[in-house]
């Protein structure tokens, strides 16, 4: 019986380990070279082809586990939150619902189909000189 | 000088004649007719233009403003697929008119991405009526996206790298500092 229990867990476990996870991230673009974050240097040439600026800040990040029709809550900080709800996965593209809200505002809602490797990237409001982008990603 | 050269007509307008060239059109244009009605439509147009500059001042950024007028071109484009074989003598015409042509059509496409603004402004003050627009990627597909701020509008933007996919959202509020856009939102209900 302590075998078949432990089974269980590890099958659990294993399922828990392989399911799809959603990155989100808060992000500042800037002329300020002094917010140039290391963190993001994989996404920054991208970050850069679409926005222009240079430099880019790090300021909240947040991974949750995807399940269907399961409604994440990512506070990614600075009053930002992002709310995720996976619809439907076919063929590891994954069909997500997004609201992006600060506060009591809803920035944006979207219904994205994103995979393995596919960023989306959402600009929003502008802050000083600085636009705050949020950027999803989705890891199998 | 070549006859009834709507290039030449053009350069000249443009001040881009010089010398025995712009006397030889100049004199031209006294002598012919039909040159000198182009000339006087041409100098009209020009004239209609320079009186009716577009507005410079838009909230979007200009490449933006660009993806924007393209997917409106690309959708009509698609709208309009029967396209009516046009009779031989306009095809001379076009020939003998390139230049009035090509600034018909500019004056054209100007209007267009007036309209566009214009429409891009009434959308604003009705987020709930933001259209949907599908952009296909390899991994990434925005299927719809809406705003329900006032005076916001969100946009998905087709690039050329299909493994990202860009959402614009334009018209949000500007804020000094992190902490007053925080305040801002706190208090702003959508």
């Amino acid at each position: 019986m302590r075998r078949v229990s432990l089974t269980i867990a590890l099958l659990l476990l294993t399922a828990a380990a392989h399911a799809a996870q959603v990155q989100a991230l808060l992000i500042r673009a800037s002329n300020d070279e002094k917010l140039a974050d290391a963190r993001l240097k994989e996404l920054q040439p991208q970050l850069k082809k679409k926005f222009g600026y240079p430099y880019y800040q790090q300021m909240g990040e947040k991974h949750e586990s995807l399940k269907t029709d399961t409604v994440s809550r990512l506070d990614l900080g600075e009053g930002f939150v992002v709310f995720v709800t996976p619809k439907a996965t076919d063929k590891k593209v994954h069909e997500l619902e997004i609201e992006w809200t600060s506060g009591r505002a809803s920035l944006v809602k979207s219904t994205v189909k994103i995979s393995e490797g596919g960023h989306l990237f959402v600009k929003g409001p502008a802050v000083a000189n600085d636009w705050i982008v949020l950027a999803l990603t989705v890891h199998e | 000088m070549k006859p009834h050269n709507p290039e030449l007509i053009s350069a000249l307008l443009d001040g881009e004649l010089r010398g025995l060239r712009r006397w030889l059109v100049e004199r031209h244009l006294h002598r012919c007719a039909i040159c000198a009605a182009e000339y006087r439509h041409l100098h009209h147009v020009r004239d209609m233009l320079a009186a009716n500059p577009v507005d410079a001042s838009m909230s979007d950024s200009s490449e933006f403003f660009w993806s924007k007028v393209k997917r409106e071109i690309e959708a009509r484009s698609q709208q309009s697929k029967v396209v009516p074989t046009p009779e031989p003598g306009f095809l001379g015409w076009i020939g003998q008119h390139s230049h009035a042509f090509a600034t018909a059509v500019a004056a054209v496409v100007a209007a267009l991405g007036i309209v566009w603004v214009v429409q891009t402004h009434r959308t604003a003050k009705h987020p709930g009526s933001t259209p949907v627009v599908v952009v296909r990627g390899n991994t990434v597909t925005v299927e719809q996206v809406t705003t329900a701020l006032n005076h916001a509008v969100a946009t998905p933007l087709k690039g050329d790298d299909t493994s990202v996919a860009v959402i614009w959202v334009s018209g949000l509020p500007w804020t000094p500092d992190l902490t007053a856009m925080e305040t801002h939102f706190a208090n702003t209900d959508s």
